[in-house]
Protein backbone atom coordinates (compact mmCIF):
# COMPACT_ATOMS: atom_id res chain seq x y z
CA UNK A 1 0.00 0.00 0.00
CA UNK A 2 1.12 2.82 -1.24
CA UNK A 3 0.93 6.13 1.49
CA UNK A 4 3.02 8.85 0.23
CA UNK A 5 1.58 12.25 0.21
CA UNK A 6 2.61 13.86 -2.30
CA UNK A 7 3.56 17.60 -1.75
CA UNK A 8 1.53 20.38 -3.85
CA UNK A 9 4.21 21.12 -6.10
CA UNK A 10 4.83 17.41 -7.51
CA UNK A 11 0.95 17.49 -7.69
CA UNK A 12 0.75 20.15 -9.68
CA UNK A 13 3.39 18.85 -12.08
CA UNK A 14 2.25 15.48 -12.59
CA UNK A 15 -1.31 17.20 -12.90
CA UNK A 16 -0.15 19.26 -16.26
CA UNK A 17 2.30 16.23 -17.39
CA UNK A 18 5.21 18.53 -17.47
CA UNK A 19 7.59 20.51 -15.43
CA UNK A 20 6.03 23.83 -14.01
CA UNK A 21 7.56 26.89 -14.88
CA UNK A 22 7.95 29.49 -12.15
CA UNK A 23 8.98 32.79 -12.19
CA UNK A 24 12.75 32.47 -12.78
CA UNK A 25 15.90 33.41 -10.23
CA UNK A 26 16.50 36.19 -12.10
CA UNK A 27 13.91 38.06 -9.69
CA UNK A 28 12.32 41.46 -11.30
CA UNK A 29 15.78 42.03 -13.43
CA UNK A 30 13.58 41.73 -16.67
CA UNK A 31 10.69 43.29 -15.44
CA UNK A 32 12.59 46.56 -14.27
CA UNK A 33 15.02 46.08 -17.74
CA UNK A 34 11.65 46.29 -19.86
CA UNK A 35 10.35 49.04 -17.56
CA UNK A 36 13.14 51.44 -17.73
CA UNK A 37 13.33 50.63 -21.82
CA UNK A 38 10.54 51.63 -22.56
CA UNK A 39 8.80 53.50 -19.56
CA UNK A 40 5.47 50.92 -20.25
CA UNK A 41 3.77 51.01 -16.59
CA UNK A 42 4.21 47.52 -17.01
CA UNK A 43 3.24 46.62 -13.37
CA UNK A 44 0.02 48.93 -14.13
CA UNK A 45 -1.70 45.84 -16.28
CA UNK A 46 -4.28 43.90 -14.34
CA UNK A 47 -5.20 41.64 -17.18
CA UNK A 48 -8.84 42.89 -18.58
CA UNK A 49 -7.56 41.88 -22.24
CA UNK A 50 -8.51 45.11 -23.64
CA UNK A 51 -5.69 45.27 -25.80
CA UNK A 52 -5.95 41.42 -27.01
CA UNK A 53 -9.59 42.28 -27.61
CA UNK A 54 -8.55 45.35 -29.47
CA UNK A 55 -5.71 43.54 -31.78
CA UNK A 56 -6.84 43.31 -35.20
CA UNK A 57 -4.59 40.66 -35.34
CA UNK A 58 -4.33 38.67 -31.87
CA UNK A 59 -5.68 35.16 -33.30
CA UNK A 60 -2.66 34.92 -35.35
CA UNK A 61 -0.73 35.43 -32.61
CA UNK A 62 1.02 32.57 -30.14
CA UNK A 63 1.11 34.88 -26.70
CA UNK A 64 -1.92 37.22 -27.10
CA UNK A 65 -0.91 40.95 -26.17
CA UNK A 66 -1.87 40.97 -22.49
CA UNK A 67 -0.24 37.84 -22.03
CA UNK A 68 2.64 40.01 -23.08
CA UNK A 69 2.52 41.96 -20.03
CA UNK A 70 2.09 39.15 -18.01
CA UNK A 71 5.47 37.18 -19.45
CA UNK A 72 7.18 40.65 -18.87
CA UNK A 73 6.18 40.79 -15.37
CA UNK A 74 7.33 37.17 -14.88
CA UNK A 75 10.68 37.31 -16.35
CA UNK A 76 9.79 35.11 -19.15
CA UNK A 77 12.36 36.37 -20.94
CA UNK A 78 12.89 33.19 -23.99
CA UNK A 79 9.08 32.55 -24.10
CA UNK A 80 8.89 35.99 -25.73
CA UNK A 81 11.63 35.98 -27.83
CA UNK A 82 10.88 33.15 -29.46
CA UNK A 83 7.13 33.95 -30.08
CA UNK A 84 5.16 34.79 -33.33
CA UNK A 85 3.66 37.77 -31.84
CA UNK A 86 6.74 40.02 -31.98
CA UNK A 87 7.02 39.77 -35.37
CA UNK A 88 3.06 39.36 -36.41
CA UNK A 89 2.09 42.69 -34.97
CA UNK A 90 1.50 45.81 -36.93
CA UNK A 91 2.39 48.58 -34.62
CA UNK A 92 -1.06 49.86 -35.67
CA UNK A 93 -1.43 50.77 -31.84
CA UNK A 94 -4.60 49.98 -30.70
CA UNK A 95 -3.66 48.28 -28.06
CA UNK A 96 -1.92 50.85 -26.24
CA UNK A 97 -4.02 53.45 -27.03
CA UNK A 98 -7.32 51.65 -25.58
CA UNK A 99 -5.29 50.27 -22.32
CA UNK A 100 -7.11 51.63 -19.58
CA UNK A 101 -3.73 51.61 -17.58
CA UNK A 102 -1.74 53.41 -20.03
CA UNK A 103 0.56 49.91 -20.64
CA UNK A 104 2.45 50.84 -23.53
CA UNK A 105 1.92 47.78 -24.93
CA UNK A 106 2.63 48.56 -28.59
CA UNK A 107 6.04 50.16 -27.52
CA UNK A 108 7.05 46.93 -25.26
CA UNK A 109 6.15 44.46 -28.44
CA UNK A 110 8.17 46.75 -30.49
CA UNK A 111 11.38 46.72 -27.96
CA UNK A 112 10.79 43.12 -27.60
CA UNK A 113 11.44 42.74 -31.10
CA UNK A 114 14.28 45.16 -30.79
CA UNK A 115 15.63 42.45 -28.29
CA UNK A 116 15.35 39.69 -30.60
CA UNK A 117 16.50 40.98 -33.85
CA UNK A 118 19.94 41.73 -31.33
CA UNK A 119 20.11 37.96 -30.19
CA UNK A 120 20.61 34.34 -31.18
CA UNK A 121 17.26 33.18 -31.11
CA UNK A 122 15.73 32.69 -34.41
CA UNK A 123 12.57 34.50 -35.53
CA UNK A 124 9.35 32.42 -35.31
CA UNK A 125 8.18 34.49 -38.13
CA UNK A 126 10.99 34.29 -40.51
CA UNK A 127 9.81 35.88 -43.30
CA UNK A 128 8.35 39.18 -41.65
CA UNK A 129 11.93 39.44 -39.99
CA UNK A 130 13.74 39.25 -42.93
CA UNK A 131 11.65 41.67 -44.65
CA UNK A 132 12.55 44.33 -42.19
CA UNK A 133 16.35 43.31 -42.55
CA UNK A 134 15.81 44.05 -46.58
CA UNK A 135 14.07 46.94 -45.85
CA UNK A 136 17.00 48.86 -43.59
CA UNK A 137 19.95 47.37 -46.67
CA UNK A 138 18.14 48.72 -49.58
CA UNK A 139 17.64 51.84 -47.08
CA UNK A 140 21.38 52.39 -46.12
CA UNK A 141 22.53 51.55 -50.01
CA UNK A 142 20.62 54.56 -51.43
CA UNK A 143 19.31 56.37 -48.78
CA UNK A 144 15.69 55.83 -49.89
CA UNK A 145 13.29 53.03 -50.56
CA UNK A 146 12.41 51.53 -54.11
CA UNK A 147 9.68 49.15 -53.78
CA UNK A 148 10.67 47.48 -57.01
CA UNK A 149 14.84 47.05 -55.69
CA UNK A 150 13.09 46.44 -52.46
CA UNK A 151 11.01 43.14 -53.69
CA UNK A 152 14.15 42.20 -55.43
CA UNK A 153 16.45 42.07 -52.59
CA UNK A 154 13.86 40.22 -50.54
CA UNK A 155 13.74 37.51 -53.13
CA UNK A 156 17.13 36.85 -53.37
CA UNK A 157 17.73 36.76 -49.45
CA UNK A 158 18.36 32.69 -48.90
CA UNK A 159 15.27 30.70 -48.43
CA UNK A 160 12.48 33.58 -49.26
CA UNK A 161 12.34 32.09 -53.32
CA UNK A 162 12.30 28.39 -51.92
CA UNK A 163 9.42 28.68 -49.40
CA UNK A 164 7.69 31.17 -51.53
CA UNK A 165 7.32 28.04 -54.22
CA UNK A 166 6.53 25.27 -52.04
CA UNK A 167 3.69 27.58 -50.01
CA UNK A 168 2.29 28.04 -53.64
CA UNK A 169 2.33 31.54 -53.54
CA UNK A 170 4.67 32.62 -55.98
CA UNK A 171 2.78 32.85 -59.10
CA UNK A 172 0.16 34.69 -57.76
CA UNK A 173 3.04 37.38 -56.46
CA UNK A 174 4.62 37.47 -59.39
CA UNK A 175 1.74 37.86 -61.23
CA UNK A 176 0.86 40.86 -59.33
CA UNK A 177 4.21 42.73 -59.59
CA UNK A 178 4.19 42.28 -63.77
CA UNK A 179 0.58 44.02 -62.80
CA UNK A 180 2.19 46.85 -61.18
CA UNK A 181 4.65 47.59 -63.75
CA UNK A 182 1.83 47.86 -66.53
CA UNK A 183 0.78 50.03 -64.25
CA UNK A 184 3.96 52.14 -63.78
CA UNK A 185 3.35 52.04 -60.02
CA UNK A 186 6.81 50.06 -59.74
CA UNK A 187 9.72 51.44 -61.02
CA UNK A 188 13.08 49.57 -62.25
CA UNK A 189 15.10 53.01 -61.78
CA UNK A 190 14.70 55.53 -58.68
CA UNK A 191 16.39 58.37 -57.43
CA UNK A 192 19.40 58.52 -54.41
CA UNK A 193 19.55 60.75 -51.86
CA UNK A 194 22.90 62.59 -52.35
CA UNK A 195 23.77 62.08 -48.33
CA UNK A 196 23.83 58.43 -48.84
CA UNK A 197 27.41 58.45 -46.77
CA UNK A 198 26.00 60.35 -43.79
CA UNK A 199 23.25 57.70 -43.35
CA UNK A 200 25.80 54.63 -43.75
CA UNK A 201 27.76 56.37 -41.16
CA UNK A 202 24.81 56.57 -38.81
CA UNK A 203 23.49 53.04 -39.57
CA UNK A 204 26.86 51.46 -38.48
CA UNK A 205 27.17 53.78 -35.43
CA UNK A 206 23.18 52.49 -34.31
CA UNK A 207 24.81 49.04 -34.99
CA UNK A 208 27.51 49.67 -32.05
CA UNK A 209 30.33 50.01 -34.50
CA UNK A 210 32.64 52.86 -33.96
CA UNK A 211 33.17 55.02 -37.42
CA UNK B 1 2.24 80.43 -48.32
CA UNK B 2 5.43 78.17 -48.38
CA UNK B 3 5.48 75.10 -47.02
CA UNK B 4 8.18 72.44 -46.42
CA UNK B 5 7.44 69.65 -48.09
CA UNK B 6 8.55 65.53 -47.39
CA UNK B 7 6.75 63.48 -50.24
CA UNK B 8 8.73 60.19 -48.99
CA UNK B 9 9.79 57.53 -51.09
CA UNK B 10 5.99 55.75 -51.90
CA UNK B 11 5.25 59.14 -53.46
CA UNK B 12 8.07 58.16 -56.13
CA UNK B 13 6.90 55.14 -57.15
CA UNK B 14 3.74 53.42 -55.91
CA UNK B 15 1.67 56.15 -55.25
CA UNK B 16 3.33 58.89 -58.19
CA UNK B 17 -0.58 59.66 -58.96
CA UNK B 18 -0.76 60.95 -55.27
CA UNK B 19 2.39 63.20 -55.38
CA UNK B 20 0.66 64.19 -58.78
CA UNK B 21 -2.68 64.87 -57.30
CA UNK B 22 -1.01 66.84 -54.43
CA UNK B 23 1.41 69.10 -57.30
CA UNK B 24 -2.06 70.02 -58.77
CA UNK B 25 -4.15 71.06 -56.32
CA UNK B 26 -1.53 73.20 -54.49
CA UNK B 27 -1.05 75.27 -57.66
CA UNK B 28 -4.92 75.65 -57.21
CA UNK B 29 -4.68 76.47 -54.03
CA UNK B 30 -1.52 79.22 -54.10
CA UNK B 31 0.95 77.11 -51.57
CA UNK B 32 3.99 76.61 -52.34
CA UNK B 33 5.80 73.34 -51.68
CA UNK B 34 9.10 73.30 -51.43
CA UNK B 35 10.49 69.59 -51.72
CA UNK B 36 13.32 69.40 -48.37
CA UNK B 37 16.51 69.41 -49.92
CA UNK B 38 18.00 66.02 -50.24
CA UNK B 39 15.16 64.69 -48.45
CA UNK B 40 16.19 60.49 -47.23
CA UNK B 41 13.90 57.87 -45.93
CA UNK B 42 12.34 57.88 -42.73
CA UNK B 43 12.83 54.37 -42.01
CA UNK B 44 8.95 53.34 -41.79
CA UNK B 45 8.18 50.28 -39.80
CA UNK B 46 11.46 48.39 -40.46
CA UNK B 47 13.41 51.16 -38.55
CA UNK B 48 11.79 50.95 -35.27
CA UNK B 49 11.21 47.26 -35.45
CA UNK B 50 14.70 46.34 -36.14
CA UNK B 51 16.99 49.53 -34.50
CA UNK B 52 14.91 52.07 -32.34
CA UNK B 53 18.04 54.37 -32.78
CA UNK B 54 17.64 54.38 -36.24
CA UNK B 55 14.15 54.99 -36.12
CA UNK B 56 14.35 58.66 -34.31
CA UNK B 57 18.00 59.15 -36.49
CA UNK B 58 16.46 58.68 -39.90
CA UNK B 59 13.56 61.10 -39.48
CA UNK B 60 15.63 63.77 -37.37
CA UNK B 61 17.95 64.00 -40.92
CA UNK B 62 15.18 65.37 -42.87
CA UNK B 63 14.00 67.76 -39.47
CA UNK B 64 17.45 69.24 -40.12
CA UNK B 65 17.03 69.85 -43.67
CA UNK B 66 13.73 71.32 -43.26
CA UNK B 67 15.32 73.87 -40.06
CA UNK B 68 18.01 74.85 -42.78
CA UNK B 69 15.38 75.70 -44.94
CA UNK B 70 12.92 77.25 -42.22
CA UNK B 71 9.90 76.50 -43.22
CA UNK B 72 6.95 74.27 -41.67
CA UNK B 73 6.86 70.41 -42.90
CA UNK B 74 3.73 68.78 -44.78
CA UNK B 75 3.92 65.09 -44.90
CA UNK B 76 1.19 63.41 -47.15
CA UNK B 77 2.45 59.79 -45.83
CA UNK B 78 0.72 58.99 -42.45
CA UNK B 79 3.68 56.81 -41.73
CA UNK B 80 6.11 59.39 -42.34
CA UNK B 81 4.08 61.76 -40.37
CA UNK B 82 4.26 59.68 -37.55
CA UNK B 83 7.51 58.71 -38.08
CA UNK B 84 8.62 62.47 -38.30
CA UNK B 85 6.94 63.74 -35.13
CA UNK B 86 8.17 60.69 -33.20
CA UNK B 87 11.66 61.81 -33.85
CA UNK B 88 10.76 65.12 -33.19
CA UNK B 89 9.49 64.39 -29.39
CA UNK B 90 12.65 62.48 -28.53
CA UNK B 91 15.09 64.69 -30.34
CA UNK B 92 13.37 67.41 -28.28
CA UNK B 93 13.18 65.45 -25.35
CA UNK B 94 17.58 64.79 -26.15
CA UNK B 95 17.33 60.91 -25.42
CA UNK B 96 19.98 60.11 -28.62
CA UNK B 97 22.75 61.78 -29.99
CA UNK B 98 21.55 63.03 -33.25
CA UNK B 99 24.77 63.65 -35.78
CA UNK B 100 23.00 66.21 -37.33
CA UNK B 101 22.02 69.78 -36.15
CA UNK B 102 18.73 69.71 -35.13
CA UNK B 103 16.09 71.20 -32.43
CA UNK B 104 12.70 69.77 -33.42
CA UNK B 105 11.13 73.05 -32.84
CA UNK B 106 9.21 73.13 -36.71
CA UNK B 107 5.98 72.50 -37.06
CA UNK B 108 5.17 69.13 -38.50
CA UNK B 109 1.66 68.76 -40.47
CA UNK B 110 -0.12 65.74 -41.95
CA UNK B 111 -1.51 67.08 -44.78
CA UNK B 112 -5.34 66.09 -44.52
CA UNK B 113 -5.56 68.05 -41.20
CA UNK B 114 -3.73 70.74 -42.64
CA UNK B 115 -5.96 70.68 -45.70
CA UNK B 116 -9.46 70.03 -43.00
CA UNK B 117 -8.46 73.19 -41.35
CA UNK B 118 -11.85 75.49 -41.33
CA UNK B 119 -9.77 78.06 -43.11
CA UNK B 120 -8.52 75.94 -46.08
CA UNK B 121 -11.92 74.51 -46.37
CA UNK B 122 -13.17 77.80 -47.34
CA UNK B 123 -10.48 78.08 -50.10
CA UNK B 124 -11.02 74.29 -51.44
CA UNK B 125 -14.97 75.22 -51.28
CA UNK B 126 -14.28 78.56 -52.74
CA UNK B 127 -12.31 76.99 -55.81
CA UNK B 128 -14.72 73.67 -56.77
CA UNK B 129 -15.82 74.22 -60.02
CA UNK B 130 -18.12 70.83 -60.06
CA UNK B 131 -19.03 69.48 -56.93
CA UNK B 132 -19.15 65.55 -56.82
CA UNK B 133 -22.85 64.90 -55.90
CA UNK B 134 -24.47 61.48 -55.76
CA UNK B 135 -20.75 60.12 -54.61
CA UNK B 136 -20.97 57.52 -51.84
CA UNK B 137 -17.97 57.03 -49.95
CA UNK B 138 -16.54 56.35 -46.45
CA UNK B 139 -13.46 57.52 -45.12
CA UNK B 140 -10.69 55.48 -43.78
CA UNK B 141 -7.98 56.65 -42.00
CA UNK B 142 -5.83 53.83 -41.13
CA UNK B 143 -3.58 53.83 -38.15
CA UNK B 144 -0.24 55.34 -37.91
CA UNK B 145 -2.29 59.17 -39.01
CA UNK B 146 -4.25 58.92 -36.07
CA UNK B 147 -2.43 56.45 -33.44
CA UNK B 148 -0.92 57.28 -30.63
CA UNK B 149 -3.04 60.32 -29.63
CA UNK B 150 0.38 61.50 -27.45
CA UNK B 151 2.19 61.59 -31.28
CA UNK B 152 0.05 62.24 -33.52
CA UNK B 153 -2.14 64.87 -31.48
CA UNK B 154 -5.02 63.65 -32.51
CA UNK B 155 -8.16 64.36 -29.87
CA UNK B 156 -10.87 62.40 -32.01
CA UNK B 157 -8.65 59.03 -32.71
CA UNK B 158 -11.83 56.81 -32.25
CA UNK B 159 -13.78 58.94 -34.73
CA UNK B 160 -11.75 61.18 -36.85
CA UNK B 161 -13.19 63.90 -39.12
CA UNK B 162 -10.56 65.38 -41.16
CA UNK B 163 -11.31 63.15 -44.34
CA UNK B 164 -15.05 63.12 -43.57
CA UNK B 165 -15.09 67.53 -43.95
CA UNK B 166 -12.67 67.39 -46.78
CA UNK B 167 -14.80 64.86 -49.04
CA UNK B 168 -17.76 66.97 -47.96
CA UNK B 169 -16.52 70.16 -48.78
CA UNK B 170 -16.10 68.70 -52.81
CA UNK B 171 -19.91 67.29 -52.18
CA UNK B 172 -19.51 63.94 -52.03
CA UNK B 173 -22.03 62.06 -49.43
CA UNK B 174 -19.69 60.78 -46.52
CA UNK B 175 -21.39 57.60 -45.15
CA UNK B 176 -20.47 56.79 -41.05
CA UNK B 177 -18.88 52.98 -40.48
CA UNK B 178 -16.96 51.88 -37.54
CA UNK B 179 -13.31 51.17 -39.78
CA UNK B 180 -12.53 54.26 -40.22
CA UNK B 181 -9.17 53.06 -38.33
CA UNK B 182 -8.86 49.67 -38.28
CA UNK B 183 -5.12 48.51 -39.65
CA UNK B 184 -5.08 47.40 -43.37
CA UNK B 185 -1.92 45.39 -42.46
CA UNK B 186 0.65 47.34 -43.94
CA UNK B 187 3.47 45.29 -45.42
CA UNK B 188 2.53 42.23 -43.48
CA UNK B 189 0.79 41.03 -46.52
CA UNK B 190 4.65 40.44 -47.95
CA UNK B 191 5.72 38.12 -45.61
CA UNK B 192 2.43 36.24 -44.48
CA UNK B 193 -0.02 37.00 -47.48
CA UNK B 194 -3.24 35.40 -45.56
CA UNK B 195 -2.82 37.86 -43.03
CA UNK B 196 -3.07 40.66 -44.75
CA UNK B 197 -5.74 39.53 -47.40
CA UNK B 198 -7.98 38.79 -44.48
CA UNK B 199 -7.42 42.33 -42.80
CA UNK B 200 -8.13 43.97 -46.19
CA UNK B 201 -10.93 41.76 -47.15
CA UNK B 202 -12.76 42.64 -44.20
CA UNK B 203 -12.69 46.52 -44.95
CA UNK B 204 -13.40 46.40 -48.18
CA UNK B 205 -16.83 44.28 -47.06
CA UNK B 206 -17.70 46.92 -44.42
CA UNK B 207 -17.48 49.80 -47.19
CA UNK B 208 -19.87 47.80 -49.52
CA UNK B 209 -22.37 47.16 -46.35
CA UNK B 210 -21.87 50.07 -45.13
CA UNK B 211 -23.42 51.43 -48.84
CA UNK B 212 -20.24 52.88 -49.73
CA UNK B 213 -19.13 53.08 -53.88
CA UNK B 214 -15.68 53.99 -53.15
CA UNK B 215 -12.93 54.78 -50.25
CA UNK B 216 -11.28 57.80 -49.63
CA UNK B 217 -7.43 57.46 -48.45
CA UNK B 218 -4.70 59.13 -47.50
CA UNK B 219 -2.07 56.71 -46.86
CA UNK B 220 -0.32 55.32 -49.87
CA UNK B 221 0.13 51.71 -48.50
CA UNK B 222 -3.28 51.68 -47.36
CA UNK B 223 -4.43 52.63 -50.86
CA UNK B 224 -2.38 49.68 -52.47
CA UNK B 225 -3.54 47.29 -49.97
CA UNK B 226 -7.08 48.09 -50.76
CA UNK B 227 -6.31 48.30 -54.54
CA UNK B 228 -3.95 45.61 -55.00
CA UNK B 229 -6.37 42.89 -53.59
CA UNK B 230 -9.02 43.89 -56.14
CA UNK B 231 -6.88 43.44 -59.05
CA UNK B 232 -8.71 40.20 -60.35
CA UNK B 233 -12.22 42.08 -60.38
CA UNK B 234 -14.06 39.13 -58.70
CA UNK B 235 -16.66 41.39 -56.79
CA UNK B 236 -18.19 44.63 -57.60
CA UNK B 237 -15.09 46.88 -57.73
CA UNK B 238 -14.80 49.63 -54.97
CA UNK B 239 -12.47 52.55 -56.36
CA UNK B 240 -9.97 53.82 -53.68
CA UNK B 241 -9.16 57.41 -54.22
CA UNK B 242 -6.75 59.35 -52.35
CA UNK B 243 -8.81 62.52 -50.76
CA UNK B 244 -6.19 64.82 -53.38
CA UNK B 245 -7.91 62.56 -56.38
CA UNK B 246 -11.16 64.23 -55.19
CA UNK B 247 -10.31 67.06 -54.67
CA UNK B 248 -8.71 67.51 -57.87
CA UNK B 249 -11.75 66.33 -59.25
CA UNK B 250 -13.92 69.10 -58.42
CA UNK B 251 -11.52 71.80 -59.36
CA UNK B 252 -11.51 70.85 -62.64
CA UNK B 253 -14.98 70.96 -64.69
CA UNK B 254 -14.65 67.86 -66.39
CA UNK B 255 -12.07 65.36 -65.11
CA UNK B 256 -9.55 63.10 -67.14
CA UNK B 257 -9.50 59.55 -67.12
CA UNK B 258 -5.85 59.60 -67.23
CA UNK B 259 -5.70 60.15 -64.05
CA UNK B 260 -7.02 57.16 -62.71
CA UNK B 261 -5.03 54.65 -64.74
CA UNK B 262 -3.24 53.61 -61.89
CA UNK B 263 -5.92 52.11 -60.09
CA UNK B 264 -6.83 48.39 -60.08
CA UNK B 265 -10.47 48.60 -59.39
CA UNK B 266 -11.14 51.17 -62.23
CA UNK B 267 -13.19 54.41 -61.29
CA UNK B 268 -13.92 55.78 -64.46
CA UNK B 269 -17.28 54.20 -64.61
CA UNK B 270 -18.17 55.13 -60.91
CA UNK B 271 -16.98 58.32 -62.38
CA UNK B 272 -19.10 59.08 -65.43
CA UNK B 273 -22.04 57.93 -63.84
CA UNK B 274 -22.09 61.28 -61.64
CA UNK B 275 -21.08 62.94 -65.10
CA UNK B 276 -17.60 63.94 -63.53
CA UNK B 277 -15.65 62.55 -65.73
Amino acid sequence: MNTTVMDHKTASERRSGKKRKRIGDRGDYFLNRIQGETNGNVSACYQCERCTNACPVSHFMDIKPHQVIRYVQLGWREDLLRSSTIWVCLSCEMCTTYCPNEVRVAEIINHLRNIAAHSSIAPREKHLAVFHQTFLEVLSKSGRVNEFRLMKAFYSKPNILNEKIKSGNLKEELLLGLALLKKGRLKPFSSRSKLIKEIRKAYIQARGEIV
Amino acid sequence: MKLSFYPGCSLEGMAVDYARSIDAIFKALDIDLVEIDDWSCCGATAAHSLSEAMSVILPARNLSAAEQMGLDIVAPCANCFNRLRFSQQMVQKKVLDIPWPVTGDLKVHDMTRFLAEPAMIKQIKKRVLKPLNGLKLVCYYGCQMVRPPRITGYTDYENPQTLDRIAAAVGARVIDWSYKATCCGASIGIGRREIGNSLTKRLLDKARQAGAEAVVVSCPLCQSNLDMIQKDRLEQPVPVFYFTELIRLSFSDRGNPKWFKMHFADPVPLLSKINAI
